[in-house]
This record gives structure tokens, C-alpha cells and sequence, in this order.
């Protein structure tokens, strides 16, 4: 017990960002507001980059670094058109409710 | 309905966990990978002519890295980090729920410095806890109106079978990620690489060559020599990306015309 508290290894790491995508995929599931949504996307690609980061270090390749850069790029790009997609919603329809958002014209 | 869905995802998350499971048990470590694609001959003598590479010291990192403190601020970051995400996905208040994120991608830098990703932590702060939370924060600004009802799936087995997913997903992922061997002196520290530092022509033959140096092992030298040697074509597609997102972002977010849709507010379009 003193050795996995005290012992900080890859798996260390590897739990950490497991335990964080799950909580983002329960942010997706529970929430029905959607920015909370995107946050949690948001969340989940961080977890997956923490991933790709470990493995990188634990095979000393840093391929690893230049994917988790893309990796941020994309989700910048994401964020931006999802936010823009959120307001455009907001305007029709005066709520992000995505229960509520479940037809594709309006 | 929304248990459907809650079903629907369960059962694709078992059938992704079932896949990688067996791969990752029944991958083969230390396989050799292939040489890559031929290098034409001018290339080949672009390419950076490295010294062999001096011996790594024996167990650098158990000395100077691991130990009591990098311990504890391993487990204040990991803490950090889950109470923050915690955070962003049980806060009926939208601001609490971006500074619960903010939290986190502060912590997820701590991570990646713990793993010698020193230019990637530098970037998550400035791209992430700088750029996309400020979005975030304008986004919750202009829509100003605080959420109906906090939580999604209606009564409470959908809210017990969406947590049950979500602890059977961790559970799984944590099985599989923990089993996970790394490679023998993974946990030394990790050797400078070489990167690229110039070009120098030789006068006689006329040939160039890169310069090299060493420099620290993920840092922004190396990095970059990285991602604009071997991932030069995603760093360029990267780009086109982000100009679609701009232009897309920008096109979708603008006001409807009054005179084409009733709809458009002008207390919002203003």
C-alpha cells in the first residue's frame, strides 16, 4: 500500500487519465446543458492526450509530443466551431437544452 | 429514451473494451518497427549526422525524479485534476464549471512536466487554460441564463445506469491501463536528442548538411524538430483545419438578416 501511494509509476499516470475520460463521459451522459457537454468533450480529449504524453515518455519517442500538439490544435478548432454552433443555436431557440435540441431544422 | 441511449453507449464501450483488451494483452513487446520509407539520396545526406549517444546515468529519474515529494505533488496534481472535472460536470453554475476546468487543465500541465513534456505544458496552459476557457467564459457571458435543470436523463435509474457506465467505463479502462508494461529503463530519465540548429554548405563539395545539438528531451527544440521532420504533413493539415474552423466558426455565429428569418431577436443579434 506504502509502495503504490509512495511508488509513482506510468500507471500512476495512465489511472489518472482514465478516471478523468471516465468523468467525462459521465459529464456527456448527465448533462443536458451543452456547454457542460463540451466541456466534458473537452475533458476527454484532455485524458486522451495525458495517455498518448505517458506512453510517449515511457517509450522515450517523442511522436508522442507531436501528436498531443495536434491533438490540441484540433480541439481548439472544435471548440471554436461548437461554441459558434451553441450561440447560432441559443438565437433560434433561447435555450441549450439538448434534450431539448432534437430535431435538425428549427 | 435517453436510457436507450445510455444503453446503446454501454454496450459500444464493452464492445471497445473487449477489442483492446485481448490487442493490448497480445501485443508484442520490443518488436522492431519498420525502417520508414526510403530516404532518397539527397535527403539522406540532409539528414543530421549524430554522434552515438553517450550512456544514459543508471537510474537518473529513481534519484533525482521519484521519491516522497514527487509523490505528493503527484497526488495534489491527481487530486487537482478529479475534484476539478468533478467540478465542471456537478456545478449547476456555468462560471464554477469553467473555473473547475480551468483547474484542471492547470493540473493536467503539472502532469505533463512530471513527464519531462515541458513545451506541451507551456502549450495546454496557453492553449487551453488561456484561449478555449476564455471562449468558454465569453460563450457563458453572452448566453447569460442560468441552466433549467442540472441534470440530464429523466428520474432516477437513468441518473444510476448513466453513473453505473461511467464507473464500469472506469473500471474497465483502469484494468487495462494498469496492466500496461513499460519497456526496460523506461523509468531513467530521458537522453537529450538531437536536434536541428542550422545549415552549414561545405565550401569544397558544395554539400549541406543539418547541424545538429542536443537539447533536453521534449523540450521546444525537439519538439519541433519532431513535428517538422516527421509530422510535417499533419502539421500542415492541422492548419488548413483551422482555417476552416476560423471561417466555419465565424459564418455559423453570425447574425441571421432580419429580412430572412422572423426569428432573429434583435435584443440578441445587437
Amino acid at each position: 500500500m506504502t509502495g503504490l501511494l509512495l511508488d509513482i509509476g506510468y500507471g500512476h499516470f495512465l489511472v489518472l487519465a482514465a478516471v478523468l475520460f471516465a468523468i467525462g463521459v459521465g459529464g456527456v451522459l448527465l448533462r443536458r446543458n451543452a456547454l457542460i457537454v463540451m466541456m466534458s468533450i473537452e475533458l476527454m480529449l484532455n485524458a486522451a492526450n495525458m495517455t498518448i504524453v505517458t506512453f510517449a515518455r515511457m517509450h522515450g519517442d517523442l511522436g508522442g509530443h507531436s501528436l498531443a500538439l495536434i491533438v490540441i490544435a484540433v480541439a481548439a478548432a472544435e471548440v471554436a466551431v461548437g461554441l459558434a454552433i451553441v450561440v447560432a443555436v441559443f438565437r433560434g431557440r433561447r435555450h441549450v437544452d439538448i434534450d431539448r435540441l432534437n430535431t435538425l431544422r428549427y | 429514451m435517453r436510457i436507450v441511449v445510455v444503453l446503446v453507449s454501454l454496450a459500444m464501450v464493452a464492445g471497445i473494451v473487449a477489442v483492446a483488451v485481448p490487442a493490448v494483452a497480445s501485443a508484442q513487446p520490443g518488436s522492431p518497427g519498420s525502417p520508414g520509407r526510403p530516404i532518397p539520396e539527397q535527403l539522406a545526406q540532409l539528414r543530421p549526422q549524430v554522434a552515438p549517444t553517450p550512456p544514459p546515468p543508471a537510474d537518473r529519474d529513481k534519484q533525482e525524479g521519484t521519491g516522497g515529494w514527487m509523490a505528493a505533488l503527484f497526488w495534489v496534481v491527481a487530486l487537482g485534476s478529479v475534484g476539478g472535472s468533478i467540478f465542471v460536470i456537478t456545478r449547476r453554475n456555468l462560471i464554477a464549471a469553467v473555473m473547475g476546468m480551468v483547474a484542471t487543465f492547470f493540473a493536467v500541465a503539472a502532469v505533463y512536466m512530471m513527464l519531462y513534456a515541458s513545451f506541451l505544458a507551456v502549450i495546454q496552459v496557453l492553449v487551453y487554460a488561456g484561449a478555449i476557457m476564455v471562449l468558454f467564459v465569453f460563450v457563458v457571458m453572452i448566453l447569460n441564463k442560468p441552466e433549467d435543470e442540472p441534470w440530464g436523463l429523466v428520474g432516477i435509474p437513468g441518473k444510476i445506469l448513466a453513473g453505473l457506465a461511467m464507473l464500469y467505463l472506469m473500471f474497465r479502462l483502469t484494468q487495462t491501463l494498469w496492466g500496461v508494461k513499460p519497456p526496460d529503463q523506461a523509468l531513467a530519465a530521458p537522453r537529450p536528442v538531437p536536434v536541428v540548429v542550422g545549415v552549414t554548405q561545405d565550401p569544397e563539395t558544395g554539400q549541406r548538411r543539418l547541424d545538429t545539438e542536443r537539447r533536453d528531451w521534449g523540450s521546444t527544440a525537439a519538439v519541433g524538430t519532431n513535428l517538422f521532420d516527421d509530422y510535417l504533413f499533419p502539421f500542415e493539415a492541422v492548419s488548413i483545419l483551422l482555417l476552416v474552423g476560423v471561417v466555419g466558426g465565424g459564418a455559423i455565429a453570425r447574425p441571421l438578416k432580419d429580412d430572412e428569418s422572423g426569428e432573429s431577436d434583435p435584443e440578441v443579434t445587437a
